[in-house]
């Protein structure tokens, strides 16, 4: 029993790290329909700002933390205002395009700093161990991940909800023309949603970061972790990233725990995930809470 | 005066010395360029060292480092550059791109000394011309697994793997050799970078595993030692030669100790001249305290010294050492080097039927933060009986 158990908490632990790094691809695509495949690189990013400010320059780890929020906010936003902006009302291809382009930027980019090619980890700032309760262990690094993720949760549900530029992101998801005709500055907007997906990227990389060590490839598998937990959840819901990552993350632990002896070599934590995947879609193409979208002609 | 007499001669015969192109193509950027990245510098930097120090027989060798990001398609492209240009060697780098390119060397006749130790790259068939600096992942595996038995006669021990060529290379000459040594292995797991390896540990657990014997990079690895350490967890944890060393310490920190890994190489902080050499070339280069600190630096030297070698003695025995006669002259060079160049625990020593450089490996532990050999330079007892069956 508490095997299942430990299956089941580590992945929940495993799926709000996911869903903390859906969450600024969410709210990136939500209110301007981009899907941005840099979003691990910005993850990347995030966990290096961290790990330079620490290491470099000797700043304690929640304020490098801030630090690499506030900066990496500033870089999405940046992003948008070179890159994104030109584009606005280009065809679809032409910004996906640009979003890989980007990842290639920043991937060379960040390959000219002597952290590009190499494994970092972070001074430790968390106790060892962890927490154990009915055979269940938990360490820090976890537990601190699924509090940052429920603080972000919590953030953005209020700040959606009770926020005026919450309202006026959410208008802009809804319909740009209607919210542009009631004065909702759409480009304002847009940046808006780059800097927040910027916010949790990096709070996703310093979260990876702290679990597995600090290296740029591994840094961008999480960002294509991603891609699975937003189609599952549905590409324009922030309830969605949270209960996709969740669904993933457990799947991939049950699977591995039950299915891989069944298997030779195993793996199948990596696959299963993809099959439950297919089979939702089959039923719900829109994802589990995607907005469906009816075209009438 | 004289200085600067010295200088025009070296800087006139410079200019008249005949330039030998050295091409290495490997993951500068991309998946595990936390390796090649300073495999590459080990190479730029011996080349440079040796070109200054007279080590090439009167040529100028121009070596020349090319970021493939792990792409096999790259690896071609600039495999049959290098070939166009007449280059008489190839450095390579991984698993998947050297065994791709078999047939096209086997065609070509051009030495080819990658960074991948997987069994399969000097397998027939197609192999004559492929040369593993130093022993195959198979017998590190297995002179682990021999290790292993000497300690616990018995143990259950789990294979886990990378989900490649790379990963799976000492799989079938690992589960024979085990049979062998009465060692039972419990599992052979693929395992990707993950988050969190709670699943596959518990299991392992329950399974009553002792040993987990690591072919894999450092990354996952780390991961594995960490999530090992907070489930308390009493199981050992031991590793082929890109499983370990000092990535892993930098990534796993303490739950490192203990860790029981494999290599050819002296480690850099080790009193030995191998390690002092490193360390001067690095200085002299002015590569940062990563590139000193990491495995892979030796080891892009070591290849590079290999093939500079070959070049060198074909144009001492009066041979062309560029376009097709370079090639042949350079492989027969190979087929007969016997040298060390102070690099690793061994010398190198190829052979028509013997295409492993560095015969030897030692057993190394971390401990206190640093991996200290625990036995003396060996050859695994088992590995050519259960591959070859000799």
């Amino acid at each position: 029993m508490s095997y299942l158990l430990q299956l089941l908490v580590s992945g929940l632990v495993v799926g709000s790290i996911y869903a903390l790094a859906a969450l600024g691809f969410v709210l990136i695509y939500k209110s301007s329909r981009v899907i941005n495949f840099a979003h691990g690189q910005f993850i990347a990013v995030g966990a290096f700002l961290v790990y330079a400010l620490v290491v470099y320059l000797g700043a304690n780890v929640g304020l490098a933390l801030a630090a690499a929020l506030a900066l990496t906010a500033g870089l999405g936003f940046l992003v948008e205002k070179l890159f994104l902006r030109p584009l606005v009302g280009q065809p679809i291809i032409s910004v996906i395009m640009v979003t890989i382009g980007l990842a290639s930027l920043i991937d060379g980019l960040v390959h000219l700093t002597p952290l590009g090619g190499g494994n970092f980890s972070l001074p430790r700032f968390l106790p060892e161990g962890g927490i154990a309760f009915l055979g269940v262990s938990v360490s820090y690094p976890q537990v601190l991940a699924v509090v940052l993720t429920l603080v972000f949760l919590l953030a953005f549900g209020w700040f959606f909800q009770r926020s005026t530029l919450g309202a006026a992101m959410r208008a802009v998801a809804d319909d740009q023309m209607a919210a542009m005709s009631l004065g909702v500055s759409v480009e304002h907007v847009f940046a808006l949603a780059w800097a927040a997906a910027g916010i949790t990227a990096a709070a996703a990389g310093f979260i990876v970061g702290t679990i597995s060590g600090i290296n740029l490839q591994g840094l961008v598998a999480i960002g294509l972790k991603v891609f699975p937990v937003v189609i599952l959840g549905g590409l324009d819901s922030i309830p969605g990233a949270v209960v996709g990552g969740v669904i993933i993350g457990v799947l991939e632990n049950l699977a591995t725990g039950y299915l891989d002896p069944l298997i030779p070599g195993g793996g199948t934590g990596e696959v299963f995930p993809f099959l439950v995947l297919l089979l939702v879609l089959w039923f719900k193409p829109h994802g589990l809470f995607g907005t469906e979208e009816i075209e009438r002609v | 005066m004289r200085r600067i007499a010295t200088l025009l001669a070296l800087l006139f015969g410079m200019a008249l010395a005949q330039e030998v192109h050295l091409m290495w193509s490997g993951a500068i950027t991309g998946p595990t360029s936390d390796a090649g990245k300073y495999y590459a510098q080990g190479i730029e930097d011996y080349c440079k060292y040796a070109n200054q120090e007279g080590l090439t027989g009167g040529l100028r060798i121009v070596c020349e480092t090319r970021d493939d990001q792990y792409n096999n398609a790259n690896t071609q492209r600039n495999f049959e550059q290098a070939l166009e240009r007449g280059d008489p060697a190839f450095l390579g780098y991984s698993t998947g791109g050297t065994l791709q390119l078999k047939p096209l060397i086997q065609e070509v006749g051009m030495t080819f000394i990658p960074a991948s130790y997987h069994i399969g790259n000097i397998d027939p068939p197609n192999s004559d011309y492929l040369f593993l600096p130093i022993a195959s992942y198979s017998e590190q595996v297995i002179a682990l697994l021999e290790y292993i038995a000497k300690q616990e006669p018995g143990a259950k021990v789990a294979l886990a793997v990378h989900p490649s060529p790379f990963g799976r290379a000492p799989v079938p000459d690992a589960k024979k050799a085990a049979a062998q040594l009465g060692i039972q292995i419990v599992e052979v797991q693929e395992m990707t970078k993950g988050l969190d390896y709670t699943a596959t540990l518990k299991r392992f657990a329950n399974e009553g595993v002792e040993y987990i014997v690591y072919q894999n990079v450092a990354g996952p690895v780390a991961t594995m030692v960490k999530d090992a350490k907070r489930l308390g967890l009493t199981i050992k944890h031991a590793g082929a030669h890109y499983a370990g060393g000092p990535d892993l310490l930098r990534l796993a920190g303490d739950a490192a100790e203990g860790f029981i890994w494999v290599t050819s190489y002296y480690m850099p902080d080790e009193d030995v001249p191998a390690a002092a050499f490193v360390r001067k070339l690095g200085k002299r280069f002015k590569r940062p305290a990563d590139t000193l600190e990491s495995v892979h630096y030796p080891s892009g030297m070591l290849a590079a010294a290999i093939a500079i070698e070959a070049i060198k003695r074909a144009h001492a025995a009066g041979k062309p050492v560029t376009g097709d006669p370079g090639r042949a002259a350079v492989y027969q060079q190979m087929l007969g080097l016997d040298f060390d160049p102070g690099l690793a625990v061994g010398p190198v020593t190829y052979s028509k039927e013997d295409h492993v450089g560095v015969d030897k490996l030692r057993v190394l532990q971390a401990r206190g933060g640093r991996f200290v050999p625990i036995t003396k330079p060996f050859q695994s007892k088992l590995f050519r009986k259960v591959h070859y069956g000799k």
